[in-house]
């Protein structure tokens, strides 16, 4: 009961940026593993365009 | 029509990372985490497109450890972008003036759609300069691609669009990290940056490495002068032994432990069910270390300011501005340090060399030194404490807050009333005062280590950033744990 302060929201340790649960039917979701795959795809291109250049 | 109306198409669409559905089993948060740890190392090493490797200045300089990322790749903006934006919206959440109640589901939706827009925007406007303000990412003198090459600007404009998706990529990261793994990613980031420093500056076999200078110190290739004389004991302490600065980094370690167990405890009772106690800590370190960010990002554009006004003016060593030279505003030596002016007294306290005026490693005057040191103090002081009371307030730990969570639990003081009133009018004896007092000493320590040197120069503010996020997300993980063992405690937590 002694944490108060994790209730209100989903505060994250850094917490500088915010994340709240309420979500609106607009947004565009990214599903975490395309962020995954996102950040390896464009590391290996640019790896390999300075590899080719 | 406020903004809001005006801005909601544009922030209610912002692109965001899927919530999970239900309860993330532990084990599968812990992988993607370290996911994201190992595309963050792998995306540091990926150099920038188009960049002539190894050449060079870091914009960031010294706050690189705070910052994190890694000049010249993919990661060059690190998490400065999201940390600017995180200053503005504290400013403008803790100032009142956005108008938004983040209570209601509706402005929780704006408001972060409005932080992603501002860290998209800082990336650029961070971005921009590192490339176009020449000499931090000099670009090649040519490239050709397929057949085609490119001009110098084209191969600024490639290096930008890599940078600008880095930053945005960070951003993403945070968010999977803070949705679907434990803590944060830019707690992860601040860590893996720190621990990374602070491991080569023990074992890297180099000069400044901790072990290899007390072998050359051994074998003799470093001259000890007489300790009686005393220019032995500052090798010792100050240089190649690093006594000092092994000091300062145990007892910084020591400190932030020690402190994160200093509170102030509110007993709660039950009000329903009688023997059901409780208590609520208020932490000593209460709005914790991350305010420590903010404050020293702050310190940080202002020297970014400073250096992208003194490479425009070219080697000319005195800034100018419209072909007046402004000797008042700063005087860069050589390797774009600032010696004087207004760039030098803002500059924070980096390490030992920069202020012991009496080993002569200084150019200064003793009295400039002085004014340094004390507007660095005065502001980590000051900064620490005002950005602690607007972390407080933007975070939901204030007095209205938690008395408003422990009512709605609930519980209850023993002795007093319950009403929500009563419970804040309490929470207001301690909170504030311990906020200040938290923030202000925060500040003391960050600037204390800097001047005594840490290991692996990782900064004061960089090692109690590590420290505290690492207690905190042991303080998660066991959280977790004990919600795994017993599915019941998720409900209590609130959580499922």
């Amino acid at each position: 009961m002694d944490r108060g302060q994790n209730t209100g929201g989903l505060m994250s340790s850094a917490g500088l940026v915010r994340y709240f649960d309420s979500e609106d039917s607009n947004a565009i979701l990214i599903n975490p593993k395309t962020v995954i795959a996102t950040g390896v795809m464009v590391g290996v291109l640019v790896q390999l365009l300075t590899f080719v250049s | 029509m406020g903004w809001k109306e005006a801005a909601e198409p544009v922030l209610t669409r912002m692109p965001a990372v899927q919530r999970p559905e239900g309860h993330v089993p532990f084990k599968r948060k812990l992988t993607w985490t370290a996911g994201i740890l190992v595309l963050y190392f792998f995306l540091t090493n990926i150099g920038l497109f188009g960049m002539e490797s190894g050449a060079g200045d870091d914009l960031f300089g010294e706050f690189r450890a705070v910052l994190a990322g890694e000049q010249g790749s993919l990661m060059q903006v690190g998490i400065g972008p999201i940390v600017t934006a995180s200053i503005v919206m504290q400013l403008l959440g803790g100032a009142n003036l956005l108008g938004l109640d983040t209570d209601d589901p509706r402005d929780q939706v704006l408001y972060q759609g409005l932080q992603k827009l501002l860290v998209i925007v800082m990336t650029a406007l961070t971005a921009l300069p590192m490339v176009f303000a020449g000499g931090f990412l000099p670009p090649q003198q040519s490239l050709t691609l397929g057949g085609f090459t490119f001009d110098q600007t084209q191969i600024q404009a490639l290096m930008f669009t890599q940078i600008f998706i880095g930053g945005v990529l960070i951003l993403y990261m945070d968010e999977v990290v803070s949705k679907w793994g434990v803590g944060s990613g830019i707690g992860l980031f601040i860590i893996a940056g720190v621990s990374q420093k602070l491991v080569t500056g023990f074992i890297q076999p180099a000069e400044g490495g901790f072990f290899y200078d007390w072998y050359r110190i051994f074998t003799g290739q470093v001259e000890v002068g007489s300790l009686v004389a005393g220019d032995g004991l500052y090798t010792l302490l100050l240089q190649d032994g690093h006594i000092i600065a092994l000091f300062t980094t145990l007892l910084i370690f020591g400190i932030v432990v020690y402190a994160e167990s200093v509170r102030v405890e509110i007993p709660l009772s039950h009000a329903r069910v009688k023997g059901a106690r409780g208590r609520f800590p208020v932490k000593l370190i209460y709005a914790s270390v991350l305010p420590m960010i903010l404050v020293r990002a702050l310190q940080a554009n202002v020297q970014f300011i400073g250096q992208i006004l003194n490479r425009q003016t070219g080697d000319a060593s005195t800034i100018a501005l419209l072909g007046r030279e402004l000797p008042w505003l700063g005087v860069y030596d050589s390797q774009g340090q600032p010696v004087s002016g207004f760039f030098y007294y803002t500059a924070p306290i980096y390490s030992p060399n920069d202020w012991m005026w009496w080993t002569g490693e200084v150019a200064q005057q003793a009295w400039m030194v002085m004014i340094r040191i004390s507007v660095d103090l005065t502001f980590m002081v000051i900064g620490g404490a005002i950005f602690a009371i607007f972390w407080v307030e933007t975070t939901n730990m204030g007095p209205e807050a938690t008395a408003r969570q422990i009512q709605n639990s609930g519980m209850q003081i023993p002795g007093f009333r319950q009403n929500v009133g009563v419970i804040e009018k309490v929470m207001e004896r301690y909170i504030p005062q311990v906020t200040v007092i938290g923030g202000a000493l925060v500040g003391i320590l960050a600037v204390w280590a800097n001047m005594l040197g840490t290991i692996g120069a990782v900064t004061g503010t960089g090692l109690l950033l590590a420290v505290s996020i690492t207690y905190k997300l042991y303080e998660e993980i066991a959280e977790e744990q004990m919600m795994e063992m017993h599915p019941m405690m998720r409900q209590m937590f609130g959580k499922e």
